[in-house]
C-alpha cells in the first residue's frame, strides 16, 4: 500500500490559508527598477541621429519635424517594449518608466509625442 | 374546492421551489468558494457580497444568450431533457424533511427511499439522453461515459442506502431520519465513509470526472446546448448536487432533527438541515480537489471491482449492528 | 562508443570520390559536400557507425540556380553535415525516410517552402503551408517576395471540412483540434478511433505558421534578435541565445566570462519556469486542477526574479549579439538565492506528490510508452527522449554559455511512459536550481557585453541550446551585408512531434491528452 499522498495535509492546510491572488486592480504589483514600461523621452539631449528609428525591429518609431529638427514619435501600440532604441541612442535621450498600465479607448493615448523643451511620456 | 394557501406556500416558496432554487445558489457558491480557497485562490469576489450572487448572475447571463438547436437533432428530446431532468430533481425534494416534515406534508410513504433513488435515477438517464440526441461526437462519446459511470455506481447506491434503512427498520426516508438519535454517521461510519465516495460518482465530480472532462471531450453531453437550455442543464447538475447531499444528511447524519433550543423548532430543523448539508457539500469538494480524474475503464474498475462488493459487505456489517442494537423481537 | 574522427574517416573511405568537397561550418563542424546521390549512402554509413545517430536538421538554401540541401546528422554528440545540390527547375531528390523515419516532418517541410520533390517520401502532403495556398509559389525561394503572393483563392476545398466517417466504416474519425479545450494552440490531429482505442493518427500542422524565416531575411541581425525570441513566448531566452551564438561564431567573436553566466542564469531560469508550467499543464490536463493552481502559484517567484533582471516577465530580451543587454546587480544577488533555496523546497513535496499520489500514477503510469528503439528512429530531443533512456543533453555534450564550467547531471528515465516524461521535467527543476545557484557564487567580474559591428562577414554557422524542450538547432548564412542570407531553426517540438504519432495508436481515447502533454508541445515554436 503506498504512502498517502501528501496533497491530502496540503489541501486542507490551504483552507485556513490567504488566498495568493493579488486583488488588483485595488492592489497595485510593485514593479522593480529597471522594468521596461512605457517610454520617456527627453527632447533636450536628442541630436536627431534617427538611430532609434533604424534600428526598431517593430518600426514603431516615426521621425517627425518638431521646430525644424526631426524627432522620434513613439508608436505603442506597434511596440514591442525591448528598448533597443534606448541602447542605440548616444545621447541615452530615451529611458524607461515603470508606467505599464497604457490600455485605452483613445488611440491618441497610444503614442509618446515629441514636446518642445521638455521631457514627454513621463506621466499618463 | 378551496385553495389551501399553507400548501401552496409550502410548495412554492418555502421548503419548496423557490427556497430549493436559492439554497442551490447558495450551494454553488459554497462550493466554488471552497475549492477556491483548498486552491489558494479566491473563487468569486464581485457579485453580491463576497461574491454570492455570482450563480444567479451566470443562469441570468445564460438565460439571455441565443438559444441555438442544431439541425439534426431528435428534437424532442434534445429540447425537453434539461427541464425534464430539472423538474425530476426537484420533484425529489418533495419526500424529503427539511424542517421536520416533508414538503408536502403527508407525502412520505414506506419505500420512498428506493422511489427518490430510482427519480435520481431516472434524470441521470434523461442527462444521457441529452448527450446522446444532440448528434455531436463529443456529445455522444460524453453520453456513454454517463451511461457507463451510472451502471456502475447505481447498485452501490442503491445498497449503500439500505444500510440506514436496516438500522431503522424502514424505508422511508422520514422515518429514518426520525430515528437517529445518534446519527447513523457514527454508528455506521464505513458505509457512510462509502456513500460519499459513491455519491462523487453520481455527481460527476473527480475523480469520477469523466463524463464531461473538458480536455478530453470538449464538454461532453453538454457540448450542443446553449442559452435557456445550458441554462437548465447547469442548474439540473446543481440541484442534483444539493439534492444527492440532502440524501446523505438524511440517511447518515439525521436530517434536520437536532437540539431545539428557543422559538420555533421549524427554524431550528431547517438550520440544522443547511449546517449539515454545507458540511457534506464541504466533504465532497475536498475530494474533489484531492484526485485526478480517472479514466473510463479505471471508473469501471474501482465501481465494480472494489465499490460494489465492498458495498455489500458494508451493508451486511451495518445488518449485524442493526441487530445489535435492536435485537430481535424489540 | 564511436568517436568523430572514426565517423569522418568512415565516410571519406566508403564514399571515396562522390565527396565534392569538405568545409567547415563554425565553430569546427565539417560539412561534406557529395554528389546528389550519394546523400543517402552518407546518412546510412552514419547510421551504421553510430546507433544513436540522428537527424536534427534538414535545411534548404536558395542560392540562385540550384537549391542546396543540408542534412544536418547528430552523432557522437556533435553534429556532421552532408549536403548536396539540386537545380531549382528540376528540384528532385532522393527521400531518406524509409532509413530514417524521423526526416518525415523535415522533408515535407523543406518540400512545401522550397519546392524539392523527395522521391520515395511515404506521406508528400503539405505541412506548414494551409492547403489553399497557391501552388507553385515557393516562399523560401528568393524570387518571390511576400508581397506578390495572393491572399485568397476561391472556392477551396479546405472550406469543405473534414468526413466524420472514414472510408473504413467502423473507425470513427474524431478531430482533436484545431480548437479544442486540449490544445493551448491551435494544431489539427485526425484520430480514427474504434470504440474507445485509437487507431491512427495524422498531425496536421502549420496554423500558427508566420513565416519567420522569410521575415528574418529582411531585417538586420540586430532586429533579428527581437523577431527570433518571439518564436515562443515560453523558451524565447534560448531562441535569442541561440541566434547570438551562431551569429558570433560567424563573427568569430568571443563572448566575455560574466555575459557568459548571465547568459546561463537567464536560460536556466528560463528552463525551470517552463517545465514549471508544463507540469502545472499536465496536472490540468488529467483533471488534477489543485496541482496547476499550486504550481503555477510556486512559478511566481521565478518570474518576478526574471522581471527584476531583465525588466519584463516572459520575454526576456536580456541576450544580444557580444553579450547581455545589463548586468546583474550585486543588490539582487541574496534575494534572487533565498527564492530557489525556498523553491528547492517547495520541489521536495512535488516529488513525493508524483511518487505517491494514487490517482495521478493511474493517469500517467504506462500511458503513452515511447520505447526507446523509437525515441531513436524518431530522432526526439529533450526530456521526450530522456523518459525512454536515450542520453542526451546538448548541454553536456556541446557545452555553450558557461556549461563547461559548470558541474551539473544529465537525467535520465528508462520507463518511457508519461510518467517518466513529468518526473524528467521535475528533476531538471532541482537540477538547474543547482546550476543557477553555482553561478551565482562563482560569477566573474569584468564587462557584460562587447561591441559587434552591424555588418557580419560572409560566412556560415550553426548553434544549438537546449531548450526546455529540447535540442534547439540553428543555421544562419550571412554574405557579408548587414541582413542575414538564410536563417533555419529547428526547434524540438517539430522534432517531437512524430512520436505523438507512435505513442496515441493503440491507446485509449482518453489518454490522449495526458500522453501528448508530456511530450510538452509548443505549436509557435513547431510552425514558426
Amino acid at each position: 500500500m503506498a504512502k498517502l499522498s501528501p496533497i491530502l495535509r496540503e489541501v486542507l492546510s490551504h483552507v485556513f490559508k490567504k488566498p495568493a491572488t493579488r486583488r488588483y486592480p485595488e492592489v497595485k504589483p510593485k514593479v522593480p527598477a529597471g522594468f521596461r514600461g512605457r517610454q520617456i523621452f527627453d527632447i533636450n539631449l536628442c541630436i536627431s541621429c534617427g538611430l532609434c528609428a533604424r534600428d526598431c525591429p517593430a518600426k514603431a518609431i516615426e521621425m517627425v519635424d518638431v521646430e525644424g529638427k526631426m524627432r522620434p514619435l513613439f508608436h505603442l501600440d506597434r511596440c514591442i517594449f525591448c528598448y533597443q532604441c534606448a541602447e542605440s541612442c548616444p545621447r541615452n535621450a530615451i529611458k524607461s518608466s515603470e508606467i505599464f498600465e497604457l490600455a485605452s479607448t483613445n488611440k491618441s493615448d497610444l503614442v509618446v509625442k515629441p514636446k518642445e523643451n521638455s521631457v514627454s511620456g513621463g506621466s499618463k | 374546492m378551496s385553495l389551501d394557501l399553507n400548501f401552496v406556500f409550502r410548495v412554492l416558496v418555502f421548503p419548496g421551489f423557490t427556497f430549493i432554487l436559492l439554497f442551490t445558489m447558495f450551494c454553488d457558491w459554497v462550493e466554488r468558494k471552497i475549492e477556491a480557497r483548498m486552491q489558494n485562490r479566491m473563487g468569486p469576489v464581485y457579485t453580491g457580497p463576497a461574491g454570492v450572487l455570482q450563480p444567479l448572475a451566470d443562469f441570468i447571463k445564460l438565460l439571455t444568450k441565443e438559444d441555438i438547436v442544431p439541425f439534426n437533432v431528435k428534437n424532442f428530446v434534445f429540447r425537453f431533457a434539461p427541464i425534464v431532468s430539472f423538474s425530476i430533481f426537484v420533484f425529489s425534494f418533495a419526500f424529503l424533511p427539511i424542517d421536520g416534515v416533508n414538503v408536502i406534508f403527508g407525502s412520505n410513504f414506506e419505500g420512498d427511499l428506493i422511489f427518490v433513488l430510482t427519480l435520481v435515477s431516472i434524470a441521470n438517464f434523461l442527462l444521457f439522453l441529452s448527450g446522446w440526441s444532440s448528434t455531436n461526437p463529443y456529445g455522444a462519446v460524453g453520453a456513454t461515459r454517463v451511461l457507463t459511470q451510472l451502471l456502475g455506481y447505481d447498485i452501490p447506491l442503491f445498497v449503500l442506502a439500505l444500510a440506514p434503512a436496516f438500522l431503522a427498520g424502514s424505508l422511508s426516508i422520514s422515518t429514518i431520519a426520525n430515528v437517529q438519535y445518534i446519527p447513523f454517521a457514527f454508528l455506521i461510519p464505513w458505509a457512510f465513509a462509502l456513500f460519499i465516495i459513491t455519491l462523487q460518482a453520481e455527481l460527476e465530480k473527480d475523480p469520477f470526472d469523466v463524463p464531461h472532462a473538458e480536455t478530453e471531450i470538449v464538454a461532453g453531453y453538454e457540448t450542443e446546448y446553449t442559452g435557456r437550455r445550458l441554462a437548465f442543464l447547469k442548474l439540473a447538475k446543481d440541484v442534483q448536487i444539493v439534492l444527492g447531499a440532502a440524501i446523505a444528511v438524511e440517511l447518515f447524519l439525521g436530517g434536520p432533527y437536532g437540539p431545539v433550543f428557543y422559538g420555533s423548532s421549524a427554524v431550528w430543523y431547517t438550520l440544522w438541515f443547511v449546517l449539515k448539508l454545507l458540511a457534506v457539500i464541504v466533504i465532497t469538494e475536498y475530494l474533489t480537489c484531492i484526485f485526478a480524474r480517472l479514466r473510463i475503464d479505471q471508473v469501471l474498475v474501482v465501481n465494480w471491482k472494489l465499490l460494489l462488493p465492498l458495498a455489500f459487505l458494508s451493508l451486511a456489517a451495518a445488518a449485524g449492528v442493526g441487530l445489535w442494537l435492536n435485537p430481535l423481537g424489540r | 562508443m564511436t568517436n568523430v574522427d572514426e565517423v569522418m574517416k568512415a565516410l571519406n573511405d566508403l564514399l571515396g570520390n562522390r565527396i565534392i568537397k569538405t568545409r567547415t561550418l563554425q565553430p569546427e563542424k565539417s560539412y561534406i559536400h557529395v554528389q546528389t546521390g550519394a546523400h543517402k549512402d552518407a546518412v546510412r554509413i552514419m547510421l551504421e557507425q553510430d546507433k544513436e545517430a540522428g537527424v536534427s536538421a534538414i535545411t534548404g538554401v536558395d542560392l540562385g540556380g540550384k537549391i542546396e540541401l543540408i542534412y544536418h546528422i547528430r552523432t557522437c554528440g556533435t553534429i556532421i553535415t552532408i549536403g548536396a545540390e539540386v537545380p531549382k527547375k528540376d528540384a528532385k531528390i532522393e527521400s531518406i525516410t524509409d532509413i530514417v523515419p524521423g526526416a518525415n516532418f523535415h522533408e515535407r517541410e523543406v518540400s512545401d517552402l522550397f519546392g524539392v520533390t523527395f522521391e520515395g517520401h511515404p506521406n508528400p502532403k503539405r505541412l506548414v503551408l494551409p492547403e489553399d495556398w497557391p501552388e507553385n509559389v515557393f516562399p523560401l525561394r528568393k524570387e518571390v517576395s511576400v508581397a506578390n503572393i495572393p491572399s485568397k483563392i476561391e472556392n477551396s476545398e479546405v472550406s469543405k471540412g473534414e468526413k466524420q466517417f472514414s472510408s473504413e466504416e467502423r473507425l470513427v474519425n474524431i478531430v482533436l483540434g484545431p480548437q479544442h479545450p486540449a490544445l493551448i494552440e491551435p494544431e489539427k490531429f485526425s484520430l480514427k478511433v474504434e470504440g474507445e482505442i485509437v487507431r491512427e493518427v495524422e498531425p496536421r500542422i502549420g496554423y500558427v505558421h508566420r513565416g519567420i524565416e522569410k521575415a528574418a531575411e529582411s531585417r538586420t541581425y540586430l532586429q533579428d534578435i527581437y523577431l527570433v525570441e518571439r518564436i515562443c513566448g515560453i523558451c524565447n531566452a534560448c531562441h535569442a541565445a541561440c541566434f547570438c551564438q551562431t551569429v558570433e561564431a560567424i563573427m568569430g567573436v568571443s563572448v566575455p566570462p560574466r555575459a557568459r553566466y548571465l547568459r546561463t542564469i537567464i536560460l536556466e531560469l528560463n528552463r525551470i519556469h517552463s517545465h514549471m508550467l508544463l507540469l502545472g499543464h499536465a496536472g490540468l490536463e488529467i483533471g488534477y486542477e489543485t496541482l496547476f493552481h499550486y504550481m503555477w502559484r510556486d512559478r511566481e517567484p521565478i518570474m518576478d526574479i526574471v522581471e527584476a533582471l531583465t525588466g519584463n516577465r516572459v520575454v526576456a530580451s536580456f541576450i544580444t549579439i557580444g553579450g547581455v543587454r545589463r548586468d546583474l546587480k550585486e543588490e539582487d544577488v541574496p534575494k534572487i538565492k533565498a527564492e530557489l533555496a525556498k523553491l528547492k523546497e517547495r520541489l521536495s513535496f512535488y516529488k513525493r506528490l508524483f511518487e505517491c499520489d494514487s490517482t495521478l500514477k493511474m493517469r500517467t503510469r504506462n500511458v503513452g510508452v515511447l520505447s526507446k528503439q523509437d525515441a531513436l528512429k524518431l530522432c526526439v530531443v529533450g526530456p521526450v527522449a530522456r523518459g525512454s533512456g536515450v542520453d542526451m543533453d546538448v548541454r553536456r555534450d556541446e557545452p555553450y554559455a558557461a556549461y563547461n564550467e559548470i558541474p551539473f547531471n544529465v537525467i535520465t528515465y528508462n520507463e518511457g511512459d508519461s510518467w517518466a516524461r513529468l518526473m524528467v521535467r521535475l528533476d531538471e527543476i532541482g537540477e538547474s536550481i543547482n546550476i543557477i545557484q553555482y553561478a551565482l557564487d562563482h560569477l566573474p567580474s569584468g564587462p557584460y557585453r562587447v561591441r559587434v559591428p552591424r555588418t557580419v562577414p560572409a560566412g556560415e554557422a550553426i548553434g544549438r541550446v537546449e531548450a526546455p524542450r529540447g535540442e534547439l538547432f540553428y543555421y544562419v548564412k550571412s554574405n557579408g551585408t548587414a541582413y542575414p542570407e538564410r536563417v533555419k531553426v529547428r526547434t524540438p517540438t517539430f522534432a517531437n512531434i512524430p512520436s505523438f504519432v507512435r505513442i496515441a495508436e493503440g491507446g485509449n481515447i482518453a489518454d490522449v491528452p495526458a500522453s501528448f502533454v508530456s511530450l510538452d508541445p509548443c505549436f509557435s515554436c513547431t510552425d514558426r
